[in-house]
């Protein structure tokens, strides 16, 4: 089946609402029976917006229409899910509860995997997902397409009931191409601003919408995207998911590298302020300096490498040493020596001249 | 580990016959740590911590949502809230009750970096992958890295409390708005990121895994008290001080710990 899609044409409706209780009746969502239970909007409009029982309203913008007799505009606008190509909440949604309908590509949900986390609220663009609290589960409330009906060949329950022929349902190419009759109809009738929506934003709605005065006054959102967050949120799960065994790793890496690692037993003697390993009695630190080693000396002074190289050093220093301490012996002796033949000469010079 | 220290005649003959009486005593020192408010508040935490932890993934993982069923999930979100409060609750309970404790965490935390603070968070990282071989530098009550650690799980543990309070207040009592509720939903999860990391590393060391720190978690599961040994090597400035001033100081015969 090829993608299917509502088209609502603002310029057919009429505002009679019947669309809003076909959606109710056929979904069983009660409504307040109690006396002005529902703010008061100042216009035809009821209730004020969307809810946990009303999944689809048709609300009514007033503007000032200079071109019209009447001098005031009545903008009617069917509200619901725009039910969107690159649907954010679908992506978001961590349970599974919100999916596309293969058949359709409408968005629909099943409310018992719902876990009420609402994060489909938060990346939806045109704030729609609502929730029904049962006193005991919150979970997603939003127009699911009627997918059941469609399934079975009917139309969904808003646009069975719509006598105008405001609301028509089917293959969704159909559909942009009535919607674009219908604004080239307008435009020639002095609508200038009246526009086809919904058929590119969000990589396509699956509600085409004629607006017959323009985007702003229909009050639908100008260029809608999902939310930064939507994205960013979606990249911390493979993060996470990533990052956490990486962290066993090194910490398993870390384990294995200490294996066999047995420190000495400390203590300290308060009276000489040293600091005893108690395994081999030495003295490791005297009173409470701060240390005196470079990071480089701390870092390497221990290394098996270079151990053997200071021991080597080491070896070679005390060598040096020796040989510097042999040859100084040797040339004290040698001096000594010349020191003795020299004294000697004298010895005879002053005898020989006292002679 | 570390080279020995030469000293003199008579130093070392003080510090023999310490050994000496040491040993015919049989005793041990050991050094109070953590109150049992501290370790009781560590320990209802940590529960709280590994509870939402395991509650929170039904969210943050959709194929074990869908694998275990909307009751296990249902029951998983509800358990969320309710350790939630309880997470932020007895915190907040034990910093009322003890608001000393609070100013001393504050003031070890926030303390100045000395020398051996700046050579001992150098070395970790490479300490941590060759503890054979690189001698740490002596550290006063807090760790350097200590209190990089504490500090991100303070301020991990406090983001998430938060901003999981306002997404509970969100979505029952006020309408957010959609930017809020987005911003405080990636923050929760961001949060959880870090903290995944920061306990991780937390309960390797601390608990003892790392062969180093064996006997560590005694301090917050044990009596609160750290032996002589363990705090020089660890804490090593702040061990010498509380054995000179003695305050905190408990002898205990070996056979007896």
């Amino acid at each position: 089946m090829s993608d299917k899609a509502f088209l609502f044409d603002a310029s057919r409706c009429t505002g009679c609402k019947g669309c809003q209780i076909a959606c109710k009746c056929w979904n069983n969502l009660p409504s307040s029976l109690e006396m002005n239970h529902y703010k008061f909007t100042g216009s035809y409009q009821n209730p004020a917006d969307l809810n946990g029982d009303t999944r689809l309203i048709m609300t009514f913008n007033e503007f000032e229409n200079k071109a019209s007799q009447k001098r005031v505009g009545n903008a009617i606008t069917r509200r619901s899910c725009q039910h969107c190509t690159d649907a954010g909440c679908v992506s978001i949604c961590p349970a599974g509860a919100l999916f596309k309908d293969e058949a359709t590509g409408l968005v629909t949900h099943d409310a018992s995997k719902c876990v009420g986390c609402q994060y489909c609220s938060s990346a939806c663009p045109f704030e729609v997902p609502r929730y029904t609290d049962d006193g005991l589960r919150t979970v997603i409330n939003k127009c699911y397409g009627c997918v059941d009906r469609v399934a079975n060949g009917m139309a969904p329950a808003c646009v069975t009931t719509c006598q105008p022929e405001a609301l028509l349902f089917g293959d969704r190419a159909d559909m942009i191409a009535q919607a674009h009759r219908q604004v080239a109809f307008l435009k020639e009738h002095g609508y200038e601003d009246a526009c086809v929506y919904g058929e590119n934003e969000m990589g396509g709605l699956h509600v085409i919408q004629v607006l017959k005065y323009g985007v702003e006054k229909h009050g639908q959102v100008e260029n809608p995207q999902v939310m930064g967050t939507v994205g960013a949120m979606n990249v911390m799960k493979p993060l996470t998911g990533v990052v956490a065994p990486l962290v066993v790793v090194g910490l398993g890496a870390m384990f294995a590298l200490a294996t066999g690692y047995k420190r000495n037993t400390l203590a300290y003697n308060n009276e000489t302020q040293d600091t005893i390993a108690l395994e081999t009695g030495e003295v490791v630190k005297t009173g409470d300096p701060q240390d005196s080693r470079t990071f480089t000396e701390a870092l390497t002074e221990n290394l098996p490498f270079m151990e053997a190289n200071r021991k080597k050093k080491q070896l070679e220093a005390e060598a040096a040493a020796k040989a510097a301490a042999e040859a100084e012996a040797a040339a004290g002796s040698e001096a000594q020596v010349q020191a003795a033949d020299t004294a000697a000469a004298t010895e005879e010079d002053t005898q020989e001249g006292g002679e | 580990m570390s080279h020995a220290v030469e000293v003199s005649a008579e130093a070392a003959a003080s510090d023999a016959a310490f050994l000496e009486q040491r040993e015919t005593e049989g005793t041990q020192r050991f050094i109070k740590r953590h109150s049992l408010q501290a370790r009781i508040t560590h320990g209802v935490t940590i529960i709280c911590c590994i509870w939402l932890m395991i509650s929170g993934l039904f969210v943050f993982i959709p194929p074990l949502t869908q694998m275990a069923g909307a009751g296990v999930v249902l029951a998983m979100r509800m358990s969320h809230r309710v350790i939630g409060l309880v997470y932020v609750l007895v915190p907040v309970i034990s910093a009322i009750l003890a608001p000393k404790g609070v100013l001393h965490i504050l003031k070890v935390n926030l303390c100045k970096w000395t020398k051996d603070d700046k050579l001992w968070m150098g070395l970790f990282f490479p300490y941590l992958f060759g503890c054979k071989w690189i001698h740490m530098p002596d550290q006063d009550d807090q760790k350097s890295g200590q209190r990089f650690a504490d500090g991100m799980l303070w301020i991990c543990g406090i983001l998430m409390a938060v901003t999981g309070v306002a997404l509970l207040l969100g979505s029952t009592v006020v309408d957010l708005g959609v930017a809020a509720h987005s911003v405080l939903l990636f923050l929760h999860d961001l949060g959880f990121f870090l903290l995944v990391i920061f306990v991780m590393a937390h309960i390797f060391l601390g608990a003892g895994i790392f062969q180093p720190y064996r006997g560590c978690y005694k301090l917050m599961f044990g009596n609160g008290m750290v032996s002589e040994s363990d705090a020089l090597y660890h804490w090593g400035h702040w061990a010498r001080r509380e054995l000179e001033s003695g305050e905190n100081v408990v002898v205990v015969k070996k056979d007896e710990k």
